[in-house]
């Protein structure tokens, strides 16, 4: 698992406008371009907050990139609080 | 000439990007609070106001980390997030003040990291919104690094505001120092929510007594056990090593459930 790598590219859809719209429209392009099992990818793309919290991703990266999604506070801490499958 | 203003202040973005959510009464004290704080500083005449802040993996990331960061800019620029409600504007930066901190620091041995370029965020913009809203006065960001463990200690972040401190009172120009951050709240993690009021009222006890033996006897994992944004408290202690001998008053204090955060805001006497 390359948790680094997975962070930096959840701070990229956050902040830049350019990555976060291929996320949106071309997403499995954009995550074959970086450094991720393919665990990752699918964890990902189909954002699966839960699986993302328990695999480290800090909150603060996590819970801007749920908001892209207009995923609610209560949505939100029901998935990272719920035990990963 | 001296340091002639100090407070504190919380910057939980629904401060100023969902006030309503609060209630009402909680509103009126952080709003009136602030007001009071703004009018002090208006007061003071600042030429320089420097600010211990903290930070939301804006600028820095794990690629890349400085335990404490001084700004040297002659500009800044925020809020960076769209959805603030905070007018975007330029920040003129103290260069100057922030070269005399860097020096003043390494000739102590002291090495704090430094950046020619910083971007604001809710946790700087928010306190500069309130305090210096036509956002005029020149400042120096100091971002502590509160995210990213190991985050540098209370007793670190005590002996650099002391540092700071010095080169306040000798800079021949009315300085004010700000913290902002905090109190208990844990954001994006799962006790996203929980305020630890009682963490919060034994801290601004503390920080009201000018009790610099218990603030620097802190541990980081004391401060996070009150949520991972407490340790933004670390501003709080490098103001308390700047002040040195100083009292301060709990302007407002709200636990705000619905912004998920114990809201501190302090004004501070101190000898100038």
């Amino acid at each position: 698992m390359t948790l680094y790598a997975l962070q930096k590219l959840i701070r990229e859809i956050n902040r830049d406008p350019a990555v976060r719209t291929r996320f949106f429209e071309k997403t499995d392009e954009l995550l074959a371009e970086h450094d991720l099992d393919a665990e990752e990818r699918r964890v990902l793309a189909a954002r699966d907050y839960r699986k993302l919290y328990a695999l480290g991703v800090h909150g603060l990266l996590l819970r801007p990139f749920s908001i892209l999604h207009q995923v609610s506070e209560p949505d939100y801490l029901e998935a990272i609080r719920g035990e990963p499958e | 000439m001296s340091i002639a203003y100090a407070a504190a202040i919380s910057h939980a973005p629904g401060y100023v990007a969902w006030v309503e959510a609060a209630p009402p009464e909680q509103k009126d004290a952080l709003y009136s609070g602030a007001e009071r704080l703004r009018g002090e500083l208006a007061a003071a005449e600042l030429d320089e106001l420097i600010l211990f802040t903290s930070e939301h993996w804006t600028n820095f990331f794990l690629d890349h980390v400085s335990p404490i960061c001084v700004g040297r800019a002659d500009a800044y620029s925020g809020p960076v997030e769209p959805w603030l409600k905070i007018e975007r504007k330029t920040i003129p930066g103290a260069s100057e003040l922030a070269e005399e901190i860097l020096a003043a620091a390494y000739a102590q041995d002291v090495q704090p990291g430094f950046a020619q370029e910083l971007a604001f965020d809710h946790g700087t913009m928010i306190p500069l919104s309130f305090l210096t809203p036509a956002m005029d006065v020149p400042v120096v960001p100091i971002i502590v690094n509160t995210l990213a463990p190991p985050q540098p200690s209370p007793e670190s972040c005590y002996r650099f505001g002391q540092i700071v401190g010095e080169v306040a009172r000798k800079r021949g120009k009315r300085v004010g120092i700000v913290a902002t951050g905090g109190m208990s709240h844990d954001p994006g993690e799962r006790n996203h929510g929980f305020i630890d009021e009682a963490f919060d009222h034994r801290f601004l006890e503390q920080m009201a007594a000018g009790d610099a033996e218990a603030l620097r006897r802190y541990s980081v994992a004391d401060l996070g056990a009150a949520g991972a944004g407490a340790i933004e408290l670390l501003g709080w202690i490098a103001l308390a090593g700047a002040l040195g001998s100083f009292s301060g008053e709990v302007v407002a204090y709200e636990a705000v459930k619905p912004w998920a955060t114990g809201m501190g805001l302090m004004r501070f006497d101190f000898a100038a």
